[in-house]
């Protein structure tokens, strides 16, 4: 009778330190992982959904805007030898990449139906990925990580660059913020989203606000490309997942929305994250496409979004 | 061609005669008329999606999925041993009808860019099932399939009879979307894309016009991804790569938006521009992506709208 107690003590005891590790070693770490992942992306859906509100045009070479940053990367890391320097000229070249282009390309197109920058994005992304391929080659390629070694964080050791990584993307969106409000560049840009031909009649350059934006939003991506690179593998392809998971963030943050889509960045990173602990990676997949699906079926226009703006 | 009041003009038929003809024209090779095949294909299925596109404003980003589905659909009947080219046309539009009819519940409710990404999404779902389900073979998906039958005895197993199978597809599909753009029904559609509030407030519903459309949308182009099943004797997968709906896309552009016959042309014109670029040099994406931007910039009407820039040059005009 007291055996059978003590017994069941002890199991109570170890059940609950069994949970306790479980919380530590296997829920914090993918948590963290979440967060990391959820803020790269919100960098990526960010430069998405800026460049919805003011084109409207949804930016299908997104993705591969990401993907030449990581490339970039390599080059500058072996022109250079340096992944901080790396850091700040990958950026630089994709945004110019992205002035360009935009110059060259959507401009022409401002007054016309947005379909037709949907799929004049589409072209663009075919011809970014195979000059990419043709240039850098079809194979896996890595980064190596600047940063070594773990920290113990919490009860567990988390790596050092990931930690890394959450910080400068966590910098980056503040900075971002700040830039949206405090700056005028960034109160033109929101005036521009809100209201183009108001802004153009003010006297601003849009045009030259556009471009700016989308060499901006091209920088961003080529960034948050860069920094992942280390942590996933570089290939002409890899803006193709990335792509699809920020078009799931810009429409469950509400299209348009700078919050939302960092918000819902969040979201799917830790859901993903979490749910690889119970899934193969393929039903994960399924499951935040059902997750898109069902909030966009109780609301509509996602999280933060705003009614009629993309109806 | 639009005063014409029958759904089929005599200039339809001469086209239908001419590519009936065409495997008879000594340079018809085995390649080329499979190739043939493929292009007739595409260009059906183009033309299904410019009921969409053009007619409606509905950019679908996942036609490739009622393509695959119904690929997959006749490819597992293939398997079974059942070989009939009906039973496997008739359960390939069944699978298709019900999964279109899911995503045309859902997409049709959103407009534009929500439409898009919606049938994406939906796409992508059906894209990694398939993908990851050993059931269906996985990223192998179903090879080796027996070659069809019409009738007990008549096998689709040459080139030729392949392409006039799928030539009774094409007459059969430009005859449908043909009585819909004529139709009533077709009218609305074109009132819905050029001012949706407009139309709901003269009292349609919106929405179902945008289901019906889909669904119509949607079999054809399974039906059609049924008829590759059969010929090329598998299904796999990257039939249903989100690449797929784009290239149908890049085909309509490439033809016209909104006129049915251009569509055809421009997924013929693709298939064989792929076809003859991939054969020469490997970075054929480059080209088929600078020839999309090009049509966007500076040709938003497609190919078929050089015939209307020849007709008022000058010097036509003054004779």
């Amino acid at each position: 009778m007291i055996f059978s107690r003590r017994l069941h003590r002890l199991r109570y005891e170890t059940s609950e330190r069994a949970r306790l590790d479980y919380l530590v070693v296997v829920l914090l770490p993918q948590l963290l992982h979440g967060l990391v992942f959820g803020a790269a992306l919100g960098l990526l859906a960010l430069g998405l959904t800026v460049i919805f509100g003011l084109l409207g045009v949804m930016n299908f070479a997104h993705g591969e805007l990401y993907m030449l940053g990581a490339y970039a990367g390599i080059t500058f890391i072996a022109l250079t030898h340096s992944f901080w320097v790396a850091m700040l000229l990958a950026p630089i070249a994709v945004g110019v990449v992205g002035a360009v282009t935009e110059m060259a390309t959507l401009r022409p197109i401002y007054r016309r139906e947005p379909l037709y920058g949907l799929i004049l994005t589409f072209g663009l992304a075919l011809v970014f990925r195979e000059g990419a391929r043709q240039i850098w080659g079809g194979d896996m390629r890595r980064i190596a990580a600047p940063v070594t070694g773990s920290t113990p964080v919490l009860g567990m050791t988390y790596p050092n660059y990931r930690l890394f990584l959450l910080a400068a993307a966590s910098v980056l969106l503040v900075a971002i913020w700040l830039f949206f409000t405090k700056t005028r560049a960034g109160v033109v840009v929101r005036a521009a989203v809100q209201d183009a031909e108001m802004l153009d009649a003010l006297g601003v350059n849009v045009p030259r606000v556009f471009t700016l934006t989308f060499a901006g939003s091209a920088a961003l991506a080529a960034l948050a490309g860069l920094l992942l690179a280390p942590v996933f593998t570089v290939y002409p392809q890899m803006g193709v997942e990335m792509i699809l998971l920020a078009f799931i963030v810009v429409i469950l943050g509400g299209m348009g929305s700078m919050g939302g889509s960092v918000v819902a960045a969040f979201v799917i990173g830790i859901a993903q994250s979490l749910l690889t602990l119970w899934m193969n990676p393929q039903r994960v997949a399924i499951a935040i496409f059902g997750i898109m699906i069902l909030v966009l079926i109780v609301r509509p226009r996602g999280f933060f979004g705003r009614e009629g703006v993309l109806e | 061609m639009s005063r014409a009041p029958a759904a089929v003009t005599w200039r339809a038929a001469v086209v239908f005669a001419a590519l009936a003809a065409l495997p008879a024209a000594p340079f018809m090779s085995k390649y080329y008329l499979l190739l043939a095949f493929d292009a007739l294909v595409f260009g059906a299925i183009a033309m299904s999606l410019d009921l969409l596109m053009g007619y409606t404003g509905l950019v679908s980003f996942g036609h490739a999925a009622f393509y695959g589905l119904g690929a997959y659909a006749a490819a597992v009947l293939l398997e079974r041993g059942i070989v009939s080219v009906w039973a496997c046309l008739g359960f390939a539009l069944v699978v298709v009808g019900l999964y279109a009819l899911i995503v045309a519940y859902f997409a049709t409710g959103r407009r534009g860019i929500y439409f898009a990404l919606l049938t994406l999404i939906f796409a992508e779902v059906v894209y990694t099932f398939f993908r990851y389900t050993q059931t269906f073979g996985g990223s192998d998906g179903i090879q080796g399939l027996p070659e069809a039958v019409v009738f007990p005895g008549v096998a689709i197993d040459t080139p030729a009879r392949k392409y006039y199978l799928v030539l009774g597809y094409l007459a059969v599909a430009f005859v449908v979307c043909r009585v819909v753009v004529r139709s009533h029904f077709g009218k609305v559609l074109v009132a819905i894309r050029e001012n949706e509030d407009r139309a709901r407030f003269l009292g349609y519903n919106v929405q179902r016009y945008k289901m019906g459309v889909c669904m119509i949308s949607a079999l054809l182009t399974g039906a059609g991804g049924a008829l590759y099943a059969m010929r090329a004797a598998y299904a796999t997968p990257d039939l249903m790569l989100w690449t797929e709906s784009g290239e149908f896309i890049i085909s309509v552009m490439i033809g016209g938006l909104g006129t049915l016959v251009g569509p055809i042309i421009g997924g013929a014109f693709f298939t064989i521009l792929r076809d003859k670029v991939s054969s020469y040099v490997d970075w054929y994406f480059i080209v088929i992506g600078l020839v999309l931007i090009v049509i966007v910039l500076f040709m938003p009407r497609g190919i078929v709208s050089l015939r209307s820039v020849l007709r008022s040059r000058p010097w036509r005009q003054t004779t």
